[in-house]
């Protein structure tokens, strides 16, 4: 219903800006339209393995494993189905900003890690001395001050005034200490 | 009159100092969010769930509902100014909004958004006080096989209404709901999918899952792409619109109005549809349409009602039987979970404070929208000098602790961080992560009363067909999907025909859907 009216409220000229770039991306796209659906149906069929290996009992009693059977028969057939018949949103492609997000996503990582050993200010620091500098391309001088801030003010909101129980915080440990406390 | 008795209880708590101050801060973070491409009601909601637990349930879906109809006032603002859509429902506002701005009538332009929403808003929540209680006591009386049929009826609407292709959408539903049985099995206590992790035996965390894939996923697709920050040079003069324009745009926001309430009933309806019906009929209804995408004072203000209207009904489904109709309302539901309170027929009588005291704010905050929108309009465009880079990091940062506070657990921030990923990979390739996670929410329910279906009639389907309810939604759900093929089997002739004619017109038809989704996915990203 929504999609019908769709077509009858936009002309030409206002879906102009919206529309994918045609050409280059054709390809690349093509290949993964038929490749993701197909590692789809792989993980539903292994989901259906899974169900049934929890033993479905009867329909009058049911086991653990029948309605996730049921659910992923279903995903496995939606998957097969856009193996069979691709969709036609083209994806989009990956650009050499791509590779610089599965560098910040590796960068969380190591957050999360060393916020469990040394807790949270250091790691805060570090983090948002990272993504303000290479994703937000700031300059230093908005960059220091905002990462010192930014960990100072959060580590107060979250720990303090909510009393979030932050792992053991090498910082709030030590910096009493070297400064004669 | 009960209604009224009721709501005036209602009034009583929201006046509550805490309550109306809760209302306020909702509305404002709305507003804001809806000015500021890239952080759509969505994410925000995600990433304020932690910070709800710790807030008293009523005060909680006070703001969060502030935030959900804020938000519809604020991303007019830079629709019309720059014609970027700060939210998914006012992309439809950028095709005349700009053109507004285009030729001076900027002001005017804010000025009828923020009449018109306000408008539509009150006409909704009014529906909601009366409707609502009738609605429920109806409900009450729906057994487990019309509820198996109704929840699956909202998963159908919403996958099949959605903007992406609607295999996509039930596949990304059967996905959220087999994720939801990750851990123990609610009856015999079994453990599933847990691949013998003692973490994931009591489940997968709903907030940590919706602030992977709303928050951490869509901040990285943003970031993906270069954003130039975007100056407003446009001088903002006569918001309150003159006669003429109140009298072009009084049946449009009257329209928009009732529209945008039925839409929201709707599971599935809500916002960016009800603002593209509310579009299209304005424009056949229209002496002349051509005048629609050059500046049309009608393109603007019904669409905005409607959003507004629709948003607020969306609340009925959600109160009264349980079903969230859309993403924003499943992370409200999730909260009201996280409080321990169950959103469904029963929830108007075992928790009146809830219900009339989330009501009655609503009348609250969209006075206070009104208020903020008109005068202050020109506060809230500075907030676009804050640049895009700065924000998603503390953003990022926010949603690594939030998640943490949850359970004070780290596990959970690996959980976020795995749907973050999966969020970004879904967004890029057109996979829409809503359905994922309304699917996840209904799932032990469904879940729940499937099982109870199948005890009582002793594990035969038979039941769906003998219980009234049931059959009469099983019978509605055929009769969309009959009405979902012809209608393509005509679109089909239509673009054949039209293959025919030439072939730059049909390649309008056949885009016409994929592209809007496009747009609505592409809402940071703004026009070139």
């Amino acid at each position: 219903m929504g999609m019908d009216m769709t077509k009858l409220a936009l002309g030409p000229a206002e879906l102009e800006y919206d529309r994918p770039p045609a050409g280059k991306n054709d390809r690349p796209g093509h290949q993964q339209r038929r490749l993701v659906p197909l590692v789809l149906v792989a993980a539903g069929v292994s989901a259906v393995i899974g169900s049934w290996r929890l033993s479905l009992g009867e329909l009058n009693s049911p086991g653990p494993g029948l309605w996730p059977f049921i659910v992923s028969i279903a995903v496995t057939i939606t998957a097969a189905i856009l193996t069979l018949v691709p969709d036609s949103a083209v994806p989009e492609t990956w650009t050499r900003r791509t590779a610089g997000i599965a560098g910040g996503v590796g960068s969380l990582c190591v957050f999360v890690v060393l916020f469990e050993s040394i807790g949270f200010l250091i790691p805060a620091f570090l983090m948002l001395m990272l993504w303000l500098r290479a994703f937000g391309r700031e300059p230093w001088r908005w960059t220091i001050p905002l990462a010192v801030g930014g960990a100072v003010v959060l580590h107060v909101i979250f720990a303090g005034l909510l009393g979030v129980p932050f792992p053991d915080d090498i910082v709030v440990t030590t910096l009493p200490r070297t400064i004669g406390f | 009159m009960d209604a009224l008795n009721n709501l005036g209880q209602g009034f009583s708590v929201a006046f509550d100092p805490m309550n109306l101050l809760f209302v306020f801060i909702g509305v404002v973070i709305g507003t804001a969010i809806g000015v500021l491409p890239g952080l759509g009601p969505t994410a925000t909601i995600a990433l304020l769930l932690p910070i709800t637990y710790t807030m008293d349930p009523v005060g909680a879906v006070i703001m969060l509902a502030g935030i959900y109809y804020g938000s519809m006032y604020g991303g007019t603002i830079t629709s019309v100014l720059l014609r970027l859509p700060g939210e998914a429902a006012s992309v439809v506002t950028t095709f005349d909004g700009y053109q507004m701005t285009k030729q001076g009538r900027a002001g005017t332009a804010l000025g009828i958004s923020a009449i018109g929403s306000f408008i539509g808003g009150t006409v909704a929540i009014v529906g909601l006080t009366f409707l609502a209680p009738l609605l429920s006591k109806v409900a009450v009386a729906v057994g487990p096989a019309g509820y198996v049929a109704i929840m699956i009826l909202g998963l159908f609407l919403v996958t099949s209404l959605g903007t992406g292709s609607t295999v996509k959408s039930l596949f990304m539903a059967g996905v959220g709901l087999l994720l939801s049985t990750v851990g123990q099995d609610p009856v015999t206590g079994t453990a599933r999918f847990t691949f013998g992790q003692t973490s994931l035996l009591g489940g997968l965390d709903f907030v940590a899952i919706a602030m992977g894939l709303f928050g951490v996923g869509e901040l990285l697709h943003s970031l993906e792409r270069s954003e130039k920050g975007q100056a407003v040079t446009t001088k903002i003069k006569n918001i309150w619109p003159s006669r003429k324009d109140f009298k072009d745009s009084s049946g449009a926001i009257a329209r928009g109005s009732v529209l945008g309430f039925f839409i929201g009933v709707l599971p599935g309806g809500g916002g960016v549809i009800s603002s593209l019906a509310s579009y299209a009929m304005e424009k056949r209804r229209a002496k002349d349409p051509s005048r629609f995408g050059k500046g049309a004072i009608e393109g603007v203000a019904g669409p905005e009602t409607a959003n507004n209207a629709s948003s607020t009904s969306a609340f009925i489904p959600l109160l009264v039987l349980g079903i969230p109709s859309n993403v924003v309302l499943a992370l409200i539901y999730g909260a009201l979970l996280l409080h321990g309170i169950t959103p469904g027929p029963q929830l108007i009588n075992d928790h009146p404070n809830v219900f009339w005291g989330v009501v009655a704010s609503m009348y609250i905050g969209n006075l206070m929208l009104i208020i903020l929108n008109i005068p202050l309009v020109g506060v809230f465009i500075q907030m676009l000098r804050v640049r895009a880079g700065i924000l998603s990091t503390f953003a990022l940062l926010v949603v690594m602790v939030g998640v943490f506070s949850i359970n004070n657990n780290p596990f959970d921030m690996w959980v976020v961080l795995v749907f973050g990923v999966l969020g970004w990979v879904m967004i890029k390739a057109h996979f829409d992560p809503g359905p994922l996670v309304l699917a996840f929410i209904l799932g032990p329910i469904l879940e729940k009363s499937f099982r109870q279906t199948m005890l009582i009639s002793e594990g035969s389907f038979g039941i769906f067909a003998s219980d009234p309810v049931s059959a009469a939604i099983f019978i509605l759900i055929g009769l969309f999907i009959l009405y979902g093929f012809i209608t393509r089997s005509r679109r089909r002739q239509g673009t054949r025909r039209a293959a025919a004619a030439g072939p730059e017109e049909s390649n309008t038809l056949v885009h016409a859907p994929a592209a809007l989704s496009n747009s609505i996915r592409q809402k940071d990203k703004g026009a070139p």
